[in-house]
């Protein structure tokens, strides 16, 4: 693997995290983070919209009129998206899922780390990286929604992936970390925590 | 080539949607049949769940085929009513009525009552569900009411499940995620001949000592006005729709029957 390629693959995760570093797809961080199989699936969903639009995106790059640009990245990417949808939808282990995702699968034509690496990277580079770029993201993206998913369900539920972990201990769940706003200052942490470590983040 | 041009610019986004277009309807023909199993054992389970057979949480445990065994096992009859109260029609048990066919019952509540045919669903135990449907705040909300069998004059709920398409989590979609508020329908009793049925009222269900101060009336959810008032019309319209079905099957009161027979 060259430095190239592994600098794509690794720096979405870490140094340039969409989420604590980019503060991109906040708004859907909030809202599907309250159980781990919930975040699970957006993580997954996530990947798959990112990697594929990119790549669809990068193929097309040298053709696409640059006046309708941001209009046909639009069209690509709320394909995916509804196809995910569809998927999710066809399957007895995750039909309910998306039920309970409801709207947050659709609203990921939303989320800024789709159109926003598009924009920046895919129609830039050559498919390869462009597809890695995209998988990056999105799992970059999804490692910080499932640590502030296993917070929350671990403290609000008292379970992790459904299994009872805390209440058999006589542990009283807690109904603020259920709430959106708790999201919100676990998310402050993990920046916190992320800035103190790498002090390159830090404005002087 | 110029791809700035604006023939070029046409035909490109042109092509383009055509074939996402032609994308999406392959996928969704294909995927069709799937998703429909899904959402058919999805709305059985939640009339299952209105009527206490098991929770939710259990039935989706128990997987689509188990779940329509089990209805198949349970179910005694399912018939079609019109607001006259008359019996219109039967539903073969094992189709069911999605929310689709609830939405076109709406839809013919709110304007030409007469031809809406409503379905009544009742299981072997003589438990009796029918569904609601109405506009909660962002889209649809519906549910499954289930009534004890009738005894002592009135109509009991057994229980109620709600579902709903687009309501804010943790507000209004507490109608479905809050068992709390499901819960609360248990006992209750619809008034089947006032101008308000039902109630879903703010903050005053109970008394202080925690005595009810109606028999038909429910808190509504904090934070969620709108949704706890589109559910609380949806209820009324189509109990409403089923009142003279209600009445006409109201039970005798057990202990008037035996005055007379003194």
């Amino acid at each position: 693997m060259n430095a190239k390629i592994k600098e794509t693959l690794l720096n979405p995760i870490f140094k340039g995290n969409p989420i604590t570093v980019l503060v991109l797809g906040i708004c859907s961080s909030l809202a599907v983070t309250v159980t781990l199989k919930g975040a699970l699936v957006m993580t997954l969903s996530v990947i798959v919209v990112t990697g594929i639009s990119s790549l669809i995106l990068s193929l097309l790059r040298n053709t696409i009129p640059s006046r309708v640009r941001i209009i046909v990245q639009l069209v690509v990417v709320a394909m995916m998206v509804i196809l995910v949808d569809q998927v999710l939808k066809s399957f007895e282990a995750t039909y309910a899922i998306d039920k309970q995702l409801s709207v947050y699968i659709g609203l990921i034509i939303t989320n800024c780390i789709v159109m926003g690496r598009i924009e920046a990277f895919a129609l830039g580079n050559k498919p390869w990286p462009s597809f890695l770029d995209g998988v990056a993201n999105g799992a970059g993206y999804g490692l910080i929604l499932l640590v502030v998913a296993f917070f929350r369900e671990l403290l609000g539920s008292g379970t992790l992936f459904g299994v009872d972990i805390l209440c058999r201990f006589g542990y009283v769940t807690n109904n603020l970390v259920i709430l959106p706003p708790f999201a919100l200052i676990l998310l402050g942490c993990i920046v916190w925590i992320q800035r103190s470590v790498q002090k390159d983040l830090q404005e002087k | 080539m110029n791809t700035n041009g604006n023939f070029y610019t046409f035909i490109y986004t042109a092509v383009i949607v055509v074939a996402v277009a032609a994308v999406l309807a392959f996928v969704s023909q294909s995927l069709k049949a799937r998703q429909e199993a899904n959402e058919k054992a999805d709305t059985i389970s939640q009339m299952m769940t209105a009527a206490g057979f098991a929770t939710k949480a259990e039935f989706q445990k128990m997987g689509n085929a188990a779940v329509l065994a089990r209805y198949a096992e349970e179910i005694g009859s399912a018939v079609l009513v019109n607001v006259q109260g008359e019996q219109v029609g039967e539903l073969d048990l094992s189709e069911v009525f999605s929310p689709a066919d609830l939405k076109k019952q709406n839809y013919l509540l709110k304007g030409d009552k007469a031809e809406a045919r409503i379905p009544v669903f009742t299981f072997k135990n003589g438990i009796i569900v029918v569904p609601v449907y109405g506009a909660g705040l962002w889209g649809p909300v519906w549910g499954y009411i289930a009534f004890e069998p009738p005894s002592g004059g009135q109509f009991d709920i057994k229980g109620a499940y709600f579902d709903h398409e687009s309501e804010t989590a943790g507000l209004g979609a507490k109608i479905k995620d809050d068992p709390a508020f499901q819960a609360e329908f248990q006992g209750e009793s619809p008034d089947f001949h006032a101008d308000r049925i039902f109630e879903i009222v703010k903050g005053g269900s109970l008394k202080e000592d925690g005595e009810e101060v109606l028999d038909n009336q429910v808190d509504a959810i904090t934070g969620a006005t709108m949704t706890s008032q589109g559910l609380e019309a949806a209820i009324n319209t189509w109990l409403e729709a089923y009142a003279k079905y209600f009445i006409a099957n109201e039970p005798t009161d057990d202990v008037e029957t035996s005055n007379e027979e003194d």
